[in-house]
């Protein structure tokens, strides 16, 4: 391989996402909006932002989070007896109760899942500002991993959803969602549009700058 | 064709991107921005309507469960249970709990706490919902006290809370009998409240049993009014018929009050909170007044209290003042003779003083004076039937002047002998006298005088006298008869002058002349007086009680 493999952006070309028409763009015009000449829609060598992006929604998914662990997520009404769950205390009940799956299931989709994308945007985004060059494969495996398990994380809510619709039996039981639930489902959107806007190609980019500047 | 010709000459064609200038700010930006504010005011609220943590220690934690019991007042979830532990020696159960913001006011010394759980009082059945929601703590709120954040839970929920409106009375009774908290206190046979607690006077000797009367019908508790024992049955036999009483069927059950004011010259005062009354055996003995001054004065008789028993009443003039209490027999060793001491116990409030009250010192002077007066105690008969006696306290205007004895435990009253007493002596004397009478000296003479006179009317020489007479004149008719002739005239005139004569003789000494008559009469009558006055000397000797109840049946 050479030092320095050949990008699309180190060639200065830029392809269109709508026409893939390749068109000219210096590495010194990043800054401002290119356009298509063609189609006339918007240029990016890199996702807009990215950086920026993902930061903001990460920062939002951790103020979420406290909130979507703390609240009640189901709230049961059985018999004039009102019991209020969270994520954690369901967990529990369930492992208490015997139903050792059920508590993995929940304790993989709605905590470790989110925790772990959470942590894992961080890293990688810690990782491309200090243009550290650790394992970038397994770095974008990484990521890869994040992107596709992290909408799985939405299972919760959908039991959630599905109980609050089926669980209608007047004063012998009754369930509704708590605000817990909400806030986990904003967690979860918003680390989905965090590892969308995160771009990997910057890991591969902070690496060759690394390499360029060594 | 020539690929890299190819390439270069597209890439030679690559047209130029056009670029236009982009702002800096990403809105991106807002979506944390958002969630810090969300987060924020979360943590505000969270923060803000933190209300008080309380520890109230309860002796059990049945029915509790950390973090889900909740706290109630007036079935508004107004705080939850956090979690349950034990004070420093494990007596009681520590239970931390954290109420909703405002609730200080309501924490004062007088808040009470209780488990509210499903429960069989003696009034009923409670709580039954809390077997399916669980139990939850029940708080009454107490009015004024320091605010304070430690409590003592109550076992039981409280019979009356704070909010109720009505008002407590204390109720003194001899015994608690029967009765319990929750047991109804009824007037005119309606619920109107009920007992709500009960304990033992400090000295023992009584029960103090508190109540609470609802309102409106606190208002019919008056100072006077009298509250007695409705429990149970009342089975009444008496010349009428069976008589069964009673308030409820609660009260058969578990016991009850009952209340009423009874109609006297008493007015009417409302009662206060916490005023205190007594409690009676029945309804019947609310009439009999009770007083609670009581004066003790000693009486001795001198001759036999055969009779007298302890509970005897004291009257005065007819009018119950007090009673016996107690009767003994004394012996002194110093005058070797034996006494009889009965003490006797009398009220002084059933006496009404017109005027001015007159204080305890004063009673005794009064007491002094009426004794100057004559006020004398003596015994009397109460009931034949039974021999019962009774102690009459009267004045007797001649009796011997006398005063009250002050030495010895109680003071004494002057005792005067009964009136049976006195006709026993009256008629002991009567009898002596009698006895001294020459009864039998009297009617012998009367005899000898009736037989005297009757041998003088009788005697033959008076017959003999009589019968000369007759003769003479029979002599003197023949010569009347002869001389009728002669000296006819003035024979017949003097013979007729001498026969009148001879016939008022006759008529006065003649057999049944008046004089012989009455004289026969006279000495008959005396005779018949000395024979009656034998029998009734004899019958006297024989029944002297006689002279008090006649000849009448008791033979």
């Amino acid at each position: 391989m050479n030092s320095t493999p050949i990008t699309a952006s180190n060639a200065s070309l830029v392809s269109c996402h709508t026409c893939h028409l390749l068109s000219r763009l210096g590495p010194s015009q990043t800054i401002g909006r290119a356009v298509c000449p063609r189609c006339g829609t918007s240029l990016h060598r890199r996702k807009p932002n990215s950086i920026a992006r993902t930061w903001a929604l990460i920062l939002s998914a951790y103020m979420f989070y406290i909130p979507a662990n703390v609240l009640p997520v189901t709230v049961v009404t059985s018999l004039h007896k009102v019991q209020s769950d969270t994520i954690m205390s369901g967990v529990i009940y369930f492992m208490k109760t015997g139903m050792w799956p059920i508590a993995l299931v929940i304790f993989i989709a709605s905590i470790f899942v989110p925790i772990m994308k959470l942590v894992t945007l961080t890293y990688l985004l810690v990782s491309i500002q200090r243009k550290s060059s650790w394992r970038p494969h397994d770095r974008t495996r990484l990521y890869r991993i994040a992107e596709v398990v992290g909408r799985w994380s939405m299972v919760d809510i959908y039991v959630v959803t599905i109980l609050v619709a089926l669980v209608k039996l007047g004063a012998w039981a009754t369930i509704k969602a708590g605000p817990g639930a909400v806030f986990f489902a904003a967690v979860v959107v918003i680390t989905m549009f965090a590892a969308m806007s995160f771009d990997p190609r910057l890991i591969w980019d902070a690496m060759e700058s690394n390499l360029q500047n060594d | 064709m020539n690929e890299p010709n190819n390439n270069k000459t597209l890439l030679a064609n690559v047209p130029d991107a056009v670029v236009h200038t982009k702002k800096s700010f990403s809105i991106v930006w807002l979506v944390p921005i958002v969630a810090a504010l969300i987060g924020g005011w979360l943590a505000y609220t969270a923060i803000s309507e933190k209300g008080p943590t309380i520890t109230i220690a309860f002796k059990s934690a049945e029915g509790l469960e950390a973090q889900k019991t909740k706290i109630k007042y007036k079935n508004v979830e107004i705080g939850q249970v956090e979690s349950i532990g034990f004070n420093k020696d494990l007596s009681r159960v520590v239970v931390t709990a954290k109420l909703v913001k405002g609730a200080e006011k309501y924490l004062t010394t007088n808040t009470r706490f209780w488990i509210f759980r499903a429960h069989i009082g003696t009034t009923g059945v409670y709580g039954l919902g809390t077997l399916f929601s669980g139990a939850y703590i029940g708080v009454d709120p107490g009015k004024g006290g320091a605010p304070v954040l430690e409590f003592e839970g109550l076992d039981t929920p409280p019979v009356v809370t704070t909010d109720l409106p009505g008002r407590h009375f204390l109720l003194n009774a001899e015994t608690l009998s029967s009765l319990d908290i929750g047991s109804p206190v009824y007037f005119r046979q309606i619920k109107v409240g009920q007992v709500v607690a009960h304990n033992l006077a400090e000295d023992g000797k009584s029960v103090t049993i508190n109540i609470f009367i609802n309102s409106p019908y606190h208002k019919f508790v008056y100072k006077n009014t009298r509250f007695w024992n409705a429990g149970g049955l009342n089975v009444s036999v008496d010349a009428t018929g069976v008589k069964v009483d009673t308030e409820s069927f609660v009260t058969m059950m578990i016991g009850g009050i009952a209340f009423e004011t009874p109609v006297n010259l008493e007015t009417g005062i409302p009662a206060e909170d916490g005023d205190r009354f007594t409690l009676y055996r029945n309804h019947k003995s609310i009439y009999e007044k009770t007083y609670q001054k009581k004066a003790y004065w000693v009486l001795h008789f001198s001759g036999s209290v055969g009779g007298l028993a302890a509970g005897a009443p004291v009257k005065f003039r007819g009018i119950q003042v007090g009673k016996v209490v107690d009767i003994r027999m004394e012996f002194s060793m110093k005058n070797k003779a034996i006494r009889i001491p009965v003490l006797i116990e009398i009220e002084p409030e059933r006496i009404t003083v017109i005027g001015e009250q007159p204080k305890d010192e004063d009673r005794l002077k009064i007491t002094e004076h009426l004794v100057s007066k004559g006020l004398r105690a003596q015994l009397k008969m109460g009931n034949l039937l039974t021999g019962q006696m009774f102690i009459e306290l009267d004045m007797q205007p001649n009796a011997p002047p006398q005063s009250i004895v002050w030495s010895g435990e109680y003071p004494e009253l002057p005792t005067m002998p009964t009136p049976i007493e006195t006709i026993a002596t009256g008629l002991a004397r009567l009898i002596d006298r009698l006895d001294k009478l020459p009864i039998e000296q009297i009617g012998q003479d009367l005899q000898d005088a009736v037989q005297g006179t009757g041998r003088l009317v009788n005697s033959p020489e008076l017959q003999k006298a009589l019968h000369s007479l007759n003769e003479a004149l029979k002599q003197v008719n023949e010569l009347a008869a002869n001389l009728n002739t002669d000296t006819a005239p003035a024979v017949g005139t003097t013979l007729e002058q001498t026969r009148k004569t001879l016939a008022a003789v006759e008529k006065v000494l003649g057999s049944d002349s008046s004089l012989n008559q009455e004289a026969r009469r006279a000495l008959e009558e005396l005779a018949a007086a000395a024979g009656a006055i034998r029998t009734l000397a004899d019958y006297l000797e024989r029944h002297p009680e006689a002279l008090l109840r006649g000849k009448g049946n008791s033979q």
